[in-house]
């Protein structure tokens, strides 16, 4: 058991967005900026050192975890906030991931600002984000989560408008700030009517649960089923705007607009994954409403369908990895609504591994090439810059769940606990009598998992197969990134490769699952069906003998599957001819009524709310106009009359006054008042 | 025959009614003024009077209010004064009647 006090893992990156924006302010008059090797050592170690606190405590925590409340926050009547941290085995798997990943990144990100004049600045934010981002999974109440979950939002907008010379990154920044807000509202008004149903202080985690429990034991569910499935349902709105789900993710693909070390970190490895982490925190509340699990199962179904279509028509190497983030988020979140947390927190673990490698590769590329993004203007990259090649290989087996890399072991996890976990069945649709919904879940995500292997194939092939399509006098300059960039791209790499083998259903390796239970067992044991009835909507449970299907088979359809997606990549742009780049990235045609989608959704609900807005402009305000003018008018009416009454002559005023206040004392004395 | 607090009243009344009288008849404006602070005294005095009633330790308030009460009077001459000056430097007159350009 150590001793190292809870407050000091989020202190070192508070500690490092001081001083280094003390730096960036000082040295912003100066010509040459600041000094880069003393930023770059301070932005690193910093995040370091919060590493070693958060593998020090994992590595000792007790398994009921460790409490700590640091201060009183908030303390008023009705509401009764304290300041404290939570570590047990959720927040150490992501503290573990985020402290890690964010340390590598930020090391990566010293070659990758090289000389940009916002240097100090850029690694302030980072150490800020990496602030809020352990708040956001060390509080042990709801309140500081999303203090955090604000911090994060706030620190997502300044990096990908940080290149703010140009407007469009400022538009991006501004998009993705105002779609999260909307989130940000759901999970405002999911507090409140937890609130309004348990009272304050089962903001706290630990007292939510208590009070879930007591609930259950007192067979109350029913009671307040309404109100629980409002709530549940308001959380799951904060995780759509934060997780780039359907319908709030149009900001996602935008934010790429950011840096690239930017879009590993924040858009790919961490931050989008809180939204995932919120629901496995709440778990215990999400499972007493099953009807919100189902919803949460179709969105992620829909998501990762419709993100890995989009993510085929991407010319931008960094929006078909885009696509790819939200895509894999689909999965988590199904894995979510078939109520397997543990197997959604494992694809976030190691999609943060093989995703941050897939876009710090994807970096390496354009800072290769000079800053090109376009894949069509790339190919043959392999001979140029082999280590980079190599490390995107590597992250693209373990995406597409080639077998024995990270994704494999997650995916077909998922896969497999939808098909055995779900127990939603349809009855009396007109398609069939009975519809299992778990079978269709897994086909969805099977054919998911074949398009996943189709875009990344594509991607590799147009990236570094092939011969080079870019200009000549570019092509001299194609260069292997720096030494401080590749480190973290192989540990990464590795972590893709290695990471899935924590928990290895097949070869019989639980470790992961076994690390997780403290926190999620009692969510995933509650069968909705036996506890209580609580269908509000179409579905209906029916207890279903669980059937047992060698998990060898799912290995071989994940595997036939990824098989399949690659050999279609290899058929279709492995020697085919790619038309030359004329015009910007953008999709057209179809791909861009595919790809803009929901982007045209979200015009139809911004035409509303500027309807909504000329009627209050042109009516409500005219009206209100109007009576104030009425108000007005009668004003000076009665006043021309008063005037009337004025004599001009200061005595004589005096005196009626005096007259005036007699004839009031003389009422008040006879009447007693006039009440 | 000992002093009643009732003749202070009375002393009390007659000073404010002299002091309303003064401020309405004279057209002078500073005997306007002066008007005013004698009946603003006469206040003074009633308050003294009434807290002479009370037994010892409940009259302080009775005799500490005028105190604020002269205070805020000697206030509110130097304002009056002030301004009647700048009256007179504008009209080049004290008589109080002439000063009714005030439109409502």
């Amino acid at each position: 058991m150590t001793n190292i006090p809870l407050w000091l893992i989020p202190l070192f990156p508070l500690l490092g967005t001081i001083i280094l924006g003390a730096i960036a302010v000082t040295s912003s008059g100066n010509k040459k900026g600041a000094p880069e090797n003393l930023v770059g050592a301070i932005a690193v170690i910093l995040p370091a050192f919060s590493f070693a606190c958060v593998a020090a405590l994992a590595y000792t925590m007790p398994v009921s975890g460790l409490h700590e409340t640091i201060c009183n926050w908030i303390d008023i009547p009705l509401l009764k906030v304290d300041i404290g941290f939570q570590f047990d085995a959720l927040s150490r798997i992501m503290l573990l991931f985020v402290t890690g990943i964010g340390t590598l990144i930020t090391l990566y990100s010293i070659g990758y600002m090289h000389g940009d004049r916002g240097f100090a600045r850029f690694f302030a934010y980072i150490n800020l984000f990496l602030f809020s981002m352990i708040v956001l999974v060390l509080s042990d109440n709801l309140l500081l989560t999303f203090l955090g979950w604000e911090g994060v939002g706030l620190c997502s907008y300044l990096l990908i408008g940080f290149w703010n010379k140009d407007l469009a990154n400022c538009k991006a920044a501004n998009k993705a700030f105002i779609v999260n807000r909307v989130g940000d509202i759901g999970f405002l008004l999911g507090m409140l009517s937890l609130v309004t149903l348990g009272g304050a202080g089962v903001l706290n985690y630990d007292m939510l649960n208590h009070f879930i429990n007591m609930l259950l034991a007192g067979g109350h569910v029913e009671l307040i089923m309404p109100m629980l499935f409002i709530t549940c349902m308001l959380f799951f709105v904060g995780c759509t705007g934060k997780s780039a789900q359907i319908p709030l993710l149009t900001w996602l693909p935008d934010a790429m607009a950011g840096p690239t070390p930017v879009s590993a970190l924040i858009h790919a490895a961490t931050m989008v994954t809180s939204g995932v982490y919120l629901v496995a925190r709440l778990s215990n509340l999400f499972v007493l409403c099953p009807d919100v699990l189902n919803i949460i199962l179709v969105i992620g179904a829909l998501t990762a369908f419709w993100a890995a279509f989009a993510g085929l028509y991407q010319n931008d190497i960094k929006k078909v990895l885009a696509y790819s983030t939200i895509s894999q988020l689909g999965y988590m979140f199904m894995a979510a609504g078939a109520s397997a947390f543990d197997a959604s927190i494992f694809h976030v673990f190691t999609h943060a591994f093989f995703k941050a490698s897939l876009f710090l590769g994807a970096g390496a590329v354009i800072h290769a090439l000079g800053g090109e993004q376009d894949m069509r203007k790339m190919g043959g990259l392999i001979k140029k810059t082999p280590v980079t090649a190599c490390v995107m290989i590597f992250a693209f087996l373990a995406i597409v769940g080639f077998p024995g890399f990270a994704g494999f072991w997650s995916k077909d996890l998922i896969l497999e606990r939808i098909f055995t976990d779900c127990t939603w069945v349809i009855t009396g649709s007109w398609l069939a009598p009975v519809v299992p919904m778990n079978k269709i879940f897994y086909i969805v995500g099977l054919f998911t998992a074949v398009v996943t292997a189709v875009y990344m194939g594509r991607l590799i092939i147009m990236t570094f197969f092939g011969s080079y399509r870019g200009s000549k006098e570019s092509e001299a300059h194609i260069h292997e990134a720096p030494a401080v960039m590749l480190i973290p791209m192989i540990v990464l790499s590795f972590g893709s490769i290695f990471s899935g083998y924590l928990w290895a259903d097949s070869i019989g390796i639980h470790f992961f699952a076994d690390s997780l239970a403290p926190v999620l067992a009692a969510a995933q044991s509650v069968d909705p069906a036996r506890a209580f009835n609580s269908s509000i909507l179409l579905s209906e449970f029916i207890p279903r003998a669980v059937e047992h299907v060698n998990p060898v088979i799912f290995a071989a359809l994940g595997t036939l599957a990824a098989l399949f997606g690659m050999f279609i990549a290899w058929k279709g742009w492995m020697h085919a001819h790619i038309p030359e780049a004329k015009d910007s990235s953008a999709p057209k045609g179809y791909a861009a009524g595919w790809t803009f989608m929901w982007d045209y959704v979200h015009a139809f609900f911004v035409k509303g709310v500027y309807v909504a807005a000329w009627i209050c402009e042109k009516i409500v305000d005219a009206c209100l106009q109007a009576f104030q003018w009425m108000l007005g008018a009668i004003a000076t009416i009665v006043g021309d009359g008063a005037t009337v009454f004025q004599v001009r002559k200061v005595r004589l005023q005096l005196g009626l006054s005096l007259l005036g206040i007699i004839a009031l004392i003389l009422v008040v004395l006879l009447t007693g008042g006039l009440v | 025959m000992e002093l009643q607090p009732i003749f202070i009243q009375i002393l009390s009344l007659a000073i404010f009614a002299v002091g309303i009288v003064v401020a309405i008849s004279r057209r002078n404006i500073f005997f306007v003024l002066m008007g005013i602070e004698l009946a603003l005294n006469a206040v003074n005095l009633s308050f003294v009077g009434f807290a002479k009633t009370l037994p010892a330790e409940l009259s302080v308030a009775g005799q500490i209010v005028p105190l604020f009460t002269i205070a805020i009077a000697a206030a509110e001459a130097c304002v009056g004064f002030a301004m009647v000056i700048l009256i007179f430097r504008n009209r080049e007159s004290v008589d109080a009647d002439t000063y009714s350009n005030m439109r409502g």
